[in-house]
């Protein structure tokens, strides 16, 4: 019998995705419902604002952005 | 053509979930049968309208193929889909032994042959007043009246930003009444905070609010008042505004909203002979600056521009900003509205350059304007008449953890370039703005927003392959399949309520 869940799905990056992959399975699996393929994940809807929190500093430790050049006005 | 579609997205999402007893209802009315088809219908749509409109019989589904060419399948397919979804059209359901039958809802045809031909005594178009008419009051002041309430909630909104620099404090006088306060709190475009003058901050849809076209933000309003009507049917104390509203249908509020769009702009109509319904909502579009009521004579009401463009096509829509300029410019004395001088009028035909080196110089005096760009520029200088800023990576970073979209900025910019970048892109047949500045506004999102997201529905668990192969590819067809991997026999959609319904009459045809 055919099912429709309700969920978010997710677009990232493998390198993005794993990292999510990683925190849900320090987390009890409480974000991923099903890991659709190399780039796509299906979220519960009510846990996508704490996983992009925690994915936001997993990042910040890790990776540091250019600063643009400053604005001579 | 596009825009088109982004404007009527809110209204059709509403229309969407309403049942098919409440099209029938509202399809009683000929202005709004022919408001819908006016507005919500792509073109191919129109044309199998128009073609079945008068065709004595139904027409077997089959014979429309013949219409089609077969590259356009696709688009007879979303065409059919949305002329199912507001009930304009029923297909009988496949059968084994009888070929499917495709004709228009008897009130729809109805309604609309009535809009076209005249005739009937619906009062549908509403009545005109025949008494007589306050010389004062003619488009130049209706369209200043309107611009004034309008902006006002605009301010309101807009005030609510925790303020950078001087760009939100622009103080606005009085601000909107308290049931369009309620209003913009239920509809969450901003929330109750005690950290701004207001004592209320913005939301993330406050934002997309804001960055909206003027007839999108009424829609928007609207609808939320509708709901809002909808759910203190539920409850009754939920409120002044929602109470209020209560009394009244929101279906007969909504067709009452598609009959002031089809008045004329600048006549005075008559108020008695509305239903006492529409009387109460009276009040509550004065509010919203959608319709006018001379103090001293409540018996006529004149529609204004917000209201009459409601279901206009996008070409009218534009006429809405240049209207109102028009009205800023004739209007120097009005000291109370904000912004009159003649940059103001500038204002509506864009005021905005963009250089190649992110920098963004607005020649505008507008508080409002210089708000909203506030929002995703970082304004270094203001002078009169004129603000300069600079696009960096971290006030569009900040403008999209609010919830603004790059690809909102970019039409915000694009569509209040000034004329000089316009015309120089003309003559050189580049864009408007700077590809370099457009790429990399899209970049910082990216960058921003490691994951793209979209809320929908996962099918999976099919029967047969047969069965997940036909459900997808019809989803395909309706415009609403966003994934799908064919070896997991699993794909992921926005919407289901079509699905469903797909595979109900396919099961009844087995």
């Amino acid at each position: 019998m055919v099912k429709a869940v309700r969920g978010v799905l997710v677009e990232c990056e493998p390198a993005i995705k794993s990292i999510l992959v990683h925190i849900d399975s320090t987390h009890h699996h409480e974000f991923i419902i099903d890991d659709l393929d190399e780039t796509h994940l299906f979220v519960k809807e009510t846990m996508l604002q704490v996983l992009k929190q925690k994915l936001e500093e997993r990042l910040k430790e890790t990776y540091r952005p250019e600063e643009p050049l400053e604005d001579s006005e | 053509m596009s825009s088109v579609g982004q404007q009527s997205y809110q209204l059709s999402d509403y229309l969407e979930k309403l049942p098919g007893t409440t099209f029938r209802k509202l399809y009683q009315q000929p202005s709004t049968a022919f408001a819908i088809f006016r507005r919500m219908l792509p073109p191919l749509a129109k044309v199998f309208v128009q073609a079945l409109l008068y065709m004595p019989s139904p027409l077997l589904l089959a014979e429309l193929d013949v219409w089609v060419r077969a590259e356009g399948k696709m688009q007879r397919d979303r065409a059919l889909s949305i002329l199912r979804s507001l009930h304009i059209v029923q297909i009988t359901p496949p059968g084994k032994d009888k070929p499917q039958e495709l004709q228009l809802t008897t009130n729809f045809k109805n309604s609309l042959r009535l809009a076209l031909e005249g005739g009937g005594s619906h009062n549908s178009f509403g009545v005109p007043s025949t008494l007589p008419v306050d010389p004062r009051i003619d488009i130049a002041y209706l369209d200043s009246y309107a611009r004034r309430k309008w902006e006002d909630i605009l301010h309101y909104v807009v005030n609510s930003v925790p303020v950078q620099g001087e760009g939100g404090g622009g103080g606005s006088v009085g601000g909107p009444k308290a049931s369009v306060k309620d209003l913009l709190l239920i509809g969450r475009l901003v929330e109750r905070r005690h950290d701004t003058k207001a004592g209320v901050g913005i939301t993330q849809a406050g934002f997309t609010f804001l960055l909206q076209e003027a007839n999108a933000q009424v829609w928007t309003l609207l609808l939320l008042w509708l709901e809002a009507a909808d759910r203190a049917k539920g409850a009754a104390e939920q409120g002044k505004a929602a109470a209020a509203a209560a009394k009244t249908d929101s279906i007969d509020m909504l067709s009452f909203l598609f009959m002031l769009a089809s008045l004329e702009l600048g006549r005075a109509y008559d108020t008695d002979a509305l239903s006492e319904t529409r009387r109460n909502m009276l009040p509550a579009l004065v509010d919203f600056g959608l319709i006018y009521i001379p103090r001293e004579d409540t018996r006529q009401y004149f529609p204004t521009r917000l209201a009459t463009t409601l279901t206009s096509s996008a070409s009218s829509l534009r006429s809405v900003s240049s209207g109102f300029s028009a009205a800023a410019a004739n209007n120097p004395g009005d000291a109370s509205s904000l912004g009159t001088t003649p940059e103001t009028s500038a204002a509506a035909k864009g005021s905005v350059i963009v250089e190649t080196n992110y920098r963004l110089y607005a020649y505008t005096s507008s508080p409002l304007q210089i708000a909203v760009l506030a929002l995703f520029t970082q304004l270094n200088m203001r002078f009169a008449g004129m603000a300069t800023g600079r696009l960096t990576r971290d006030s569009i970073r900040r403008a999209i953890s609010f919830g603004i979209t790059a690809d909102q900025i970019i039409s915000y910019l694009a569509s209040h370039a000034h004329e000089q970048m316009v015309r120089a892109a003309a003559a050189t047949g580049r864009p408007v703005l700077p590809p370099t500045v457009v790429d990399q506004i899209r970049l910082w999102q990216l960058e921003n927003e490691r994951m793209r997201t979209s809320a929908g529905f996962l099918f999976k668990d099919f029967d047969s392959l047969e069965e997940y192969v036909s459900l997808s590819s019809y989803a395909e067809e309706i415009g609403v399949l966003v994934w799908k991997s064919d070896k997991k026999r699993m794909f992921y959609a926005s919407k289901f309520e079509q699905l469903r319904d797909y595979l109900k009459s396919r099961k009844k045809a087995e």
